[in-house]
Order: structure tokens, then sequence, then C-alpha cells
């Protein structure tokens, strides 16, 4: 009689190294995906385009000589292209890391992220990347669009700007890793609700216009949430804090709430994501959908 | 074709309608959010506007649009677009959609023409698109301070109508692209905003350049969101007079519908033939 063969138990794989491997292997599927769609690429750049061109010729309507007028409102386009930024990261956030997994899920791909021994935190940052990549690249163009379109934006501050600018995308990365959780409670209406939170975020962290136009209610509901005070400081250290900026609050403070944004979110976001994991595992439904 | 034919036909893309309608029913969700896109989307523009303009937004907006009612203006903009760009993603996105779900091969199977089955979703898109935007236009006016019964609203209603034939037809038109080159979400996305800067949402098109001018005056769009504001806000048409402007949609009706046919069936047959249809 053979004597059966010890099989080793493949338990998760453990430590810094393993896991920046599994990192890289999985941005590495990430990128070959999107490279593999490159119509899908241009049409994000296209898409850049007519939005930008679509919104700052609504705006010129407003200004005194039309769109012909030059350097036209150079605050007004400052506002809205640094808000137009913040606001792509958010809505690439929602939709490729916290939407993701319901992919992964419809297209039959996540039982097998799941049976290898892979860190599965590792497979969420993944996504981060790509869209850093990616949505770095539609920033650009969108900022150079503009310029040509409504002449020279107000550029101050670029160090602090930068600073404020990472803490807002950790901060926006912890809500994707969040909306990822609910993601696979709500399954689904999950879409409904990024839809929803794209609207609720061009509502209240008015990324395309300032927050003295929001009425006084809305505007203390809006100081509740911390990333319109990153919008709002991202903004105005870009502007050089003209007249009137930041609009919520002291620069001090506002830098003080999206650090603490910055640093806590992405690890509530990932604990939030493990313990619905863990709810869907023990519950069955994680493959359900 | 027989009159019973006929019939028959106008049966099935009448189920075709129920069923997509009974679908909408289990999403009420959608509905709202509907209903809010529209009045969010003008909202942003006249709020930037406030915000750069001040007390001079309305004449600025005057000055450069021909009218002070810039919060009406820019609703009738975006409730247009949303019926226009309703029928690009029902109808361009409907064998897309049949593909994804598995049932492509059941719609083939059944006893009538795509043709056939495509009107039905159009006239789908048309009832869900006008009973939302018609709602989001009333909610809207009465949100930003504006009477949302003030013009010819028969007239504006008629244009949109007479519209919406050609604009369909041209959604489907989009159908055999996104047949032959299968990446719907991307080109549909595009579409939307293209669909968008060509009917002139939020400013005039005698905004834009000459050449981009012309490519506005052969999109159906155009002359619809422009026919709806010059009966309600009293603006000048293309043509000085609605009968004018009117004639030229009609005019796109009979021919787009014609020629769009012509092309998806061809690109259907091809597919077809090269077994291409259910592959994604």
């Amino acid at each position: 009689m053979i004597p059966a063969l010890p099989i080793a138990s493949p338990g998760p794989l453990r430590g810094a190294a393993t896991w920046f491997s599994t990192l890289g292997a999985m941005t590495r599927k990430e990128l070959l995906i999107k490279l593999r769609y490159p119509l899908d690429f241009v049409a994000g750049f296209i898409q850049v385009f007519l939005m930008v061109a679509i919104f700052t010729l609504a705006s010129l309507m407003f200004a005194r000589g039309g769109p012909r007028a030059t350097g036209a409102g150079s605050n007004i386009a400052g506002v809205m292209v640094y808000g137009f930024v913040v606001f792509i990261f958010v809505t690439e956030t929602l939709f490729n890391i916290g939407y993701n997994v319901r992919r992964e899920q419809k297209q039959g791909t996540f039982e097998q992220l799941y049976l290898s021994p892979a860190s599965k935190s590792a497979s969420l940052v993944s996504r981060v990347l790509i869209t850093l990549l990616s949505t770095g690249l539609l920033s650009g163009l969108s900022i150079w669009l503009m310029t040509a379109l409504v002449g020279n934006l107000p550029f101050a501050n670029p160090a602090l700007a930068l600073f404020i600018f990472v803490m807002v995308l950790a901060g926006t990365f912890g809500i994707g890793f969040a909306f990822a959780a609910l993601t696979l409670r709500l399954r689904e209406t999950a879409q409904i609700l990024a839809g929803f939170l794209q609207f609720g975020f061009m509502l209240l962290c008015a990324p395309f216009y300032p927050f003295k136009v929001l009425p006084e209610a809305v505007q203390a509901f809006t100081r509740l949430i911390p990333l319109s005070y990153g919008v709002d400081a991202f903004r105005s250290t870009l502007m050089g804090y003209p007249p009137g900026f930041p609009e919520l609050a002291s620069i001090g403070f506002e830098v003080a709430v999206v650090t603490a944004f910055g640093l806590l979110m992405p690890a509530v976001g990932l604990w939030l994501y493990r313990r619905e994991e863990n709810h869907a595992r023990k519950n069955g439904s994680l493959f359900e959908h | 074709m027989t009159a019973l034919a006929l019939r028959s036909n106008f049966g099935a893309a009448l189920a075709e309608t129920r069923l997509r309608l009974y679908t909408l029913s289990r999403y009420p969700a959608q509905l709202a959010m509907e209903i809010l896109i529209p009045i969010l989307y003008a909202a942003m523009p006249i709020l930037l506007g406030k915000a750069s303009a001040g007390p001079e937004a309305a004449a600025n907006f005057l000055g450069n649009a021909g009218t002070a009612q810039y919060a009406a203006y820019l609703l009738i903009g975006s409730n247009v677009y949303i019926v226009v760009n309703r029928a690009f993603w029902d109808l361009a996105y409907w064998l897309r959609y049949e593909q994804e779900t598995g049932t492509l091969e059941a719609v083939y199977l059944t006893p009538t023409s795509s043709l056939t089955l495509a009107a039905g979703v159009a006239l789908y898109s048309a009832l869900r698109s006008l009973i939302t935007s018609g709602l989001a236009y009333v909610i809207g006016c009465l949100l930003f301070g504006v009477n949302p019964f003030q013009g010819n609203l028969l007239l504006a209603l008629a244009f949109i109508l007479v519209g919406l034939v050609p604009v369909s037809a041209m959604a489907f038109l989009f159908t055999a692209v996104i047949l032959r080159v299968k990446e719907a979400n991307s080109l549909v996305n595009v579409m939307q905003w293209g669909v968008s800067f060509f009917m002139g949402v939020f400013f005039p098109i005698a905004a834009l350049p000459p050449i981009l001018r012309f490519l506005c005056w052969l999109f159906p769009a155009t002359w619809m969101v422009n026919g709806a504001r010059a009966a309600i806000l009293d603006l000048g048409f293309f043509f000085d007079s609605w009968y004018g402007d009117l004639a030229i949609l009609w005019s796109f009706l009979l021919f787009l519908p014609l020629f769009s046919a012509w092309v998806f069936q061809r690109v259907e047959n091809n597919l077809r033939r090269n077994r291409g249809l259910g592959e994604f």
C-alpha cells in the first residue's frame, strides 16, 4: 500500500516582501486588463475633454463678453478645474476600487482570488495604483485643456497643495475600500448607491463651484464631511488664498482635518472590508450575485 | 406587408415595451435618480454662474445667450439632454445588454425582426424619459424659482416628439457600431458627453467656431433643444420661424430611420454570417 503524501496546507502568505510581490502581480494583472481595452482608455480622454469644454463654455456664458472674453475669472476657473481633479479621483475610486469587487463577482473570477493564498488587501490596493496612473493622466489633461480654454490658472504653494492632495487621495482610497465592503453586502444595488454618492459629492463637496453659493443649511451639513475640507483646502492653497478662501475654516484647521482623514480612513476602510468579508464568508454569500 | 403582419409586428413591439417597463418597475431608485440627475446637472452651471457673476449673472447671460432666464435655459438643456441620452443608452446598449444577460439567442429565435423589437425599445425609452424629464423640469423650475408653465409648451413638446424619432434612429445606428466594436460602455460614455456638447446643452451653438457649428446642425438633437428653448423662452429659431426648424426635423425623421435600418441590417447579417453576434 502506498502511503498518502502529506499535502501542504495553502495558508495565507505573510510578510512584507510577499505582500509587495502580490501587489506587483495584481497591479500587472490590472494593467494588462486596461491595456486590452485601448478604446476604453482613449474614450476616457475624449470624455474628459468634452466634460471640461461643456462646463467651461457654460461658466463663460456668465462672463461679460462670453466665450470670447479672455481670462474670464481665473479664480472661478481655479475653483472649477482643481475641484474637477478631486472629483475625477473620487469617482474613479468609487467605481474602480469599490465596484471592481462586483465586477470580479460578475465575471466569475472572485472565487479564484479567494482561493489563492495571496493577501486580499493587496488585491484592493493594486486597483489604487492603476487608478493613480490613469486618473493622474486624465487630471493632467484636464488642467492643460482648461488653461488652453480660459488662460493661465492660478498656481501657488505647490508643496502644501501636494501634501493636501496626497492626504485627500489616501482618504478617498479608504472610502473606496469601505465602498467595496458595502458592495459585498448590497451587490447590484451598490451601483445605484455609487451614483448617489457621486452626485452627493458633486452637490455637497462643491467641486465645481464655491461653497458660498450653497444655502446655509446645506453648508452646515457640508462641514460634517471631511472631503469638503479636502476640496476647499486643495484649491484654496493652489489659488494662493484669494479673499474669501478657504471658505469652510482656517487653512490650519482644514489641513488638520484632511491629514486625519488621510491617515485614518484607509485603515477604517480596510477594517470594514475585512469585517464584511468575514461576514460574507460565514453566511456563504461571498460569491452570490 | 399584410395588415395581419403589421398587427403582429406592432404587438411584438408593444410586448418588448411592456417587458422593459415591467423590468424598470423593479428598480424605482433608478427612476428617482433620473429625476434628480437633470436638476443637479443644471444646478452646477447655475451655481457656478451665480458665484462668478453675482448680481450681474442674469445680465451677462442675456448678453451671451439671448435670455436673462438662465435657470430655465439650463434646465431645458439638461432635460432635453436626458431624453436624448436615454434614447442612446436604451437603444445603443440594447443588443449588448441582451448579449451580457445571455438572452440574445432567445431574442433572435423569436419569429420577429430585430427592427420590430428595437421599435419597442425606442417606445419604452421615449415613455420613460418623457415622464422623468417632464417631472424633473417642473421640480427644477420650482426649486430655482422659475415658472414651469411659461411659453409655448405645446410647440416645445412638438419639437421634442418629432425630434425623438431621428434621435432614436441615430441611436440605433450606434447599436451597429457597438455590435461591431463591442466596447459598449466606453463608446456610450463618450457618446453621452459628445451628444451634450453638440446639442449645446448649456450654451447656444453660436458660441462655437463655424466648423463645429456646422457639425451641430447635422445633429437632430440640436434642433430639438433649440426649438424647445425658442418656444418656451421666446428665443430665435435657426430659420426665424418654428415651421422652418420643424421642417428640418421632419427631413431628419424621413431620412435617418431608413438609413439606420439599412446600416444595422447590413452589420447584423455580416455578424451572423461570421458568427460574431454572440461573442463578447
